[in-house]
């Protein structure tokens, strides 16, 4: 039957060229012997469509050849469990120390720059790519040579006669809110959001519309302009994004992502305030000023004491509801707090 | 097909997967070949996809637990499997595990 043989040689061309010979002279046979029987009960060779129901039932050659093909992985289960371990170890170190050769970098030389900086973070996702593959082509070569040497890396990953369950880490502490805890996930995605948020900042400086939108354009030819307080505020706002960031990357590198850290969350919040510490430090408040106060003053010297009035007016609200918020927190700290003491004394 | 409906697939063949490797080894005290062995455990209620059957086949031979060879019969070469002595071992091992967890199922049920 020709059909059969084009199905076949469809099959033959997917199989290990070792064995194709074989494994189709098999199939052949037992095919064969198939179609026989079908002719048989019929009493007449099939037609060309029941040859094709037939064989598309069989299903495509691909998927069939498929079958005879040992299971393969590039990191097999039992190696996989060990290579995330050590993958999520080597992103967050790989981060720490890039951090600190790009820190070193730009203290040991002038004064930072945002395009210096800009450039370091935008190339943080190539550092972690790079670390990635790197560690996913060691496994890949370990679960090779342990699949071709399974006499040597016997009891590999870890003879269970070395585990001992007093090992094991202390129970975690559940979050008093009843939350359900950060996921692995959950806490890099927060990192490289972090990035990614550090590199709009710094992009702001040259590209002002990524924060003011269509309004950028305005204050091209508007009389009134930014103040010198703003470098100020900008930069208290690039360190202390860094400084987040930085806690965020040891909170991965120590495995707590998952635990709830309330002093952590009251300092990042207290440090918050320091940018807008300095803008409330302006003199007299002059978070904007005029181009041309010589040409200005006396057309535009009532509008420009609003816009401060109201900037100071705005950065002082927010100010007080981040302390309130941060009383709040401390509040609840306490508190709960003594509630563990109060149940561990039970 | 449903989440329900795939779950479901995927949970019986899994639950297939070993019972065909033991229905395999216990038909093969006899010797066989692929399709009339297909067509003995369909007889028996175990119907069996050629794409399944006959990689299963090789797979076992290469573990060692059934051996072959090459014959005419019928004016075709065909390959005739039957279980290794190796294959009797492991295949009375695996019943007393199969009929042991039948026994548990059943009194759980």
């Amino acid at each position: 039957m020709e059909l059969l043989d084009r199905y076949l040689q469809a099959v033959k061309k997917h199989l290990p060229w070792q064995r194709q010979d074989d494994i189709i002279a098999e199939l052949k046979a037992n095919l064969e012997s198939q179609l026989e029987d079908k002719e048989g009960e019929l009493g007449r060779p099939l037609t060309q469509g029941e040859a094709e129901d037939w064989l598309k039932q069989l299903g495509p050659p691909i998927q069939v050849a498929a079958r005879y093909q040992p299971q393969r992985y590039l990191i097999g289960p039992a190696i996989f469990p060990i290579y995330w371990y050590v993958l999520r170890l080597a992103l967050t170190w790989a981060s720490i120390i890039y951090s600190i050769v790009v820190a070193a970098q730009l203290l040991g030389g002038q004064i930072p720059s945002g395009d210096s900086l800009l450039e370091a973070t935008l190339h943080v996702p190539v550092v972690l790519l790079t670390t990635a593959v790197w560690v996913t082509l060691v496994f890949v070569g370990l679960e090779f040579a342990v699949k071709q040497c399974p006499e040597k890396f016997k009891g590999f990953p870890l003879p269970s006669s070395e585990w001992s369950p007093a090992s094991l880490p202390a129970v975690e502490k559940v979050a008093s809110n009843g939350k359900k805890p950060r996921s692995y996930a959950q806490a890099v995605a927060e990192l490289i959001f972090g990035f990614l948020f550090l590199a709009w900042l710094l992009l702001i400086p040259q590209h002002p519309y990524l924060l003011m939108g269509p309004g950028a354009a305005y204050l091209r030819v508007s009389p009134f302009q930014l103040a010198p307080v703003w470098i100020q505020v900008f930069w208290c706002c690039v360190a202390v994004n860094i400084v987040q960031l930085g806690w965020h990357v040891e909170s991965l590198l120590r495995g707590r992502w998952q635990r709830p850290q309330p002093v952590k969350n009251i300092v990042v919040k207290a440090i918050g305030l320091i940018p807008l510490a300095v803008l409330l430090s302006a003199r007299d408040h002059a978070s904007v000023l005029l181009k041309n106060p010589l040409l200005d003053q006396a057309r535009l010297g009532e509008v420009l004491r609003n816009i401060n009035r109201a900037i100071s007016g705005v950065a002082v609200l927010i100010c007080a509801i981040v302390v309130i918020q941060l009383v709040w927190d401390f509040a609840q700290m306490i508190i709960n707090a003594n509630r563990r003491r109060a149940v561990a004394m039970q | 097909m449903t989440i329900a409906e795939n779950l479901f697939e995927n949970l019986r063949l899994e639950l297939r997967r070993g019972c065909l490797t033991l229905a395999v080894l216990a038909e093969l005290r006899r010797e066989y070949y692929g399709y009339t062995l297909r067509k003995a455990l369909a007889q028996r209620g175990l119907e069996i996809d050629e794409s399944t059957l006959y990689p299963l086949l090789r797979r076992l031979e290469t573990q060692g637990l059934l051996t072959s060879e090459w014959r005419e019969e019928e004016k075709r070469n065909k390959r005739f499997y039957r279980l290794s002595s190796d294959g009797e071992q492991i295949f009375a091992q695996l019943l007393d595990e199969w009929q042991a967890i039948n026994a548990s199922i059943n009194s759980i049920l």
